[in-house]
């Protein structure tokens, strides 16, 4: 055999900076050499065995490869395969590059001060504009503004993904990529997760980031659906509003804690079947509180989508594609979204 | 998550049909490549050398294993051509095709155990492990790691659902002769430039004229009205895949055997039998006897056919069948 015009990823790629360094590997800023197209570079390692490229691996980038035509997931643009130093199989994902992330997005605007309620804004601004600091005034007006925007691109996103059978299971601000100029907002490291992980882990309880997990994943459900992603989809809109995490825990006890101390402990009213789950155990009783007290700067109407998005019970928890429905995203403009 | 040819994401919802129709060129060999290969005729015959081969190592697996490979195996030589198809190279590629297919359906097969039924050779030739992993990485670059292939198979439901059987037995019905006529349809070279949507549309056109003929023609026109589907496309299709349904089915009456559970095969079951007791071991009757229906369902199949005009071909072969027997006599 020959093979002609294949480079290999090192020869292809001039690798700029590292940009990051993710559960599976590094991700370099790189520049394609035949096109000057930047891109971002995933660089992981496969474990191999006898078998060559573990299963689990073609059949989640083989997915990526699927899913490259919607706008709101990020784009696998290419898989090259080469060998390290050691000579191990290495295996660099080239997807599209997006400047930033939701979670520096968000950590920019928490360095600007306390929030103020947009429909306060809206009122003083009708009153006496000049009183405020300019700066400062449109910072918080300018995120106000997004904040639906963001929102109804993650649904659809979700929705999306969730249309074609795919669960993400590691949604957060982390892997919620954005294009600073153009306001868009891409689902990142989709399948990831399963895709090259050490078989042996339980992945379920070791990967997914603990303050967006959903709490059938905290108490040991089996059996997942698309649910868990609302749950994590819920805590990012809450963040989004407040700029802080919604239930920042520590372990999953405290992950739990944090979720009942809001939302009250659970009970099989509330969730038929809670007491039977694997991780189930007396908990302190607590009464459920207003959303509005964690969350005090969102309208009514977010709130009332929030609340959807938090149910205890899976089956009641809305759907990606009933949250792009709600009343909340009525006056949005969806045009380019 | 597992891999279906039926469903190549995990669920299909109503949703999921048109991205599959979207991105289905991605995953095929496409128009352009066919046009090339066919300019190469080393290429179709090492084409069929492989196909034989991979049939032949994998014919212990599931049939919808080898099709898959089989598959994998089109589009790595759409993409590039085999410039040496020494014996060793071209099994390479079989085993390779075979053990990636593998990877994507199963979870349950043992790896060992599937390596070493692609070792077992005649002709003595056993791969190292890592041999094969060069070659599954060369197929995979050249697949651009698309491994889940989107076929006729994962387009099948969509469009019996339009032709308002789903959920019925004539769905059914139609669904399993559909299927078997996309499976033996692979090996021709005719069909590589036409898409795997337009594919599973055409077999079912040809299952529904073969099996229910009066309703064919509301058939065609709940598949003709899809905005997925360009009809021009189908007829051509259509014209291809009845070729290699009426092949199939002249090659069955010549060798006796049934190669397919149909009605029609049942028909001319009862028919002999019936036969055969008013007329006890007289050759020529018989002979006669079974040759009589063929005759008249490969005339309606042709002068019925919606999509176009007869094939010149068929005719011919009709013509020089009826004529050997009036030597005979």
């Amino acid at each position: 055999m020959e093979k002609t015009g294949v480079l290999s990823a090192k020869e292809a790629f001039e690798k700029l900076e590292k940009v990051g360094e993710g559960t599976y590997g590094k991700v370099y800023r790189a520049r394609e050499k035949a096109t000057g197209k930047i891109v971002a570079l995933k660089k992981t390692r496969l474990h191999e065995d006898e078998e060559g490229v573990p299963p689990t691996t073609l059949r989640e980038v083989s997915i990526l490869r699927m899913l490259s035509r919607d706008p709101h997931v990020v784009r696998l643009m290419d898989v090259k395969q080469g060998q390290n130093k050691e000579g191990k199989t290495v295996l660099y994902l080239v997807f599209e590059y997006m400047d930033t992330d939701l979670k520096k997005f968000i950590r920019s605007f928490r360095q600007s001060g306390e929030t103020i309620p947009p429909h306060i804004i809206k009122v003083i601004l009708s009153i006496c504009p000049s009183i405020f600091n300019i700066r400062f005034f449109f910072v918080h007006l300018f995120l106000s503004i997004w904040l639906q925007s963001l929102m109804y691109q993650l649904c659809k996103g979700v929705a999306f993904c969730h249309g074609h059978g795919i669960l993400h299971r590691d949604l957060k601000p982390h892997n919620l990529l954005m294009d600073r100029k153009t306001m868009m907002l891409k689902i990142a490291d989709l399948g990831l997760a399963r895709a090259f992980t050490v078989p042996i882990k339980k992945y379920t309880h070791e990967i997914l980031t603990l303050w967006y997990r959903a709490p059938e994943v905290l108490l040991g459900a089996t059996h997942y659906s698309m649910a868990v992603d609302m749950w994590s989809v819920g805590c990012i809109f809450a963040e989004l509003v407040t700029k802080q995490a919604l239930f920042p825990g520590d372990s999953e006890l405290q992950q739990l804690l944090h979720i009942f101390r809001l939302l009250g402990t659970p009970n099989e009213d509330v969730w038929p079947g809670v007491s039977k789950l694997m991780n189930w155990h007396e908990y302190p009783q607590w009464n459920p509180q207003s959303l509005s007290t964690a969350v005090p700067s969102l309208d009514e109407l977010g709130l009332d989508l929030l609340s959807q998005m938090l149910k205890y019970e899976p089956s009641k928890r809305i759907s990606a594609k009933k949250a792009m429905e709600h009343v909340y995203f009525d006056d949005l403009d969806k045009r380019h979204l | 998550m597992e891999f279906d040819l039926e469903n190549p994401f995990e669920n299909l919802h109503s949703d999921a049909v048109s991205y599959l129709f979207l991105i289905e060129s991605d995953h095929t060999p496409s128009q352009n490549h066919s046009q090339t290969l066919k300019a190469r005729d080393l290429d179709i015959s090492v084409r069929r050398e492989l196909i034989s081969l991979i049939s032949q190592l994998s014919c212990a697996l599931d049939p919808v294993l080898s099709y898959l490979a089989i598959n994998y195996l089109d589009r790595f030589l759409a993409n590039q051509g085999i410039l040496q198809p020494k014996p060793w190279v071209l099994r390479l590629i079989a085993v390779s095709c075979i053990s990636l297919a593998v990877k994507m359906m199963r979870t349950e097969y043992p790896f060992t155990d599937v390596q070493a039924l692609l070792n077992q050779s005649d002709g003595g030739i056993i791969f190292e492990t890592q041999t094969i992993q060069r070659m599954e990485a060369l197929i995979l670059g050249a697949l651009q790691w698309r491994m889940r292939s989107i076929t006729p198979f994962s387009f099948v439901a969509f469009f019996i659902a339009l032709m308002g059987l789903k959920d019925l037995p004539m769905g059914q019905v139609l669904k399993n002769r559909a299927s078997e006529i996309i499976f033996k349809s692979q090996r021709e070279i005719r069909l590589w430039g036409f898409k795997p949507s337009i594919i599973a549309a055409s077999a079912l056109l040809c299952a529904s004229h073969e099996l229910f003929p009066f309703q064919y023609p509301s058939f065609l026109k709940a598949i003709s009205d899809s905005s997925y589907v360009n009809k021009e496309s189908v007829e051509q299709c259509y014209k291809v895949i009845q070729d290699i349904a009426i092949e199939e089915e002249y090659s069955s009456a010549l060798n006796g055997v049934s190669s397919s559970d149909t009605p029609i095969n049942v028909l001319d079951h009862h028919f002999l039998s019936s036969e055969s007791q008013k007329t006890n071991g007289i050759t020529v009757a018989n002979t006669i006897a079974v040759s009589s229906p063929l005759r008249d369902l490969k005339r309606r199949k042709i002068t019925g056919c919606g999509c176009g005009g007869n094939n010149p071909t068929i005719h011919n072969s009709r013509i020089q069948f009826s004529h050997a027997k009036e030597s005979e006599k």
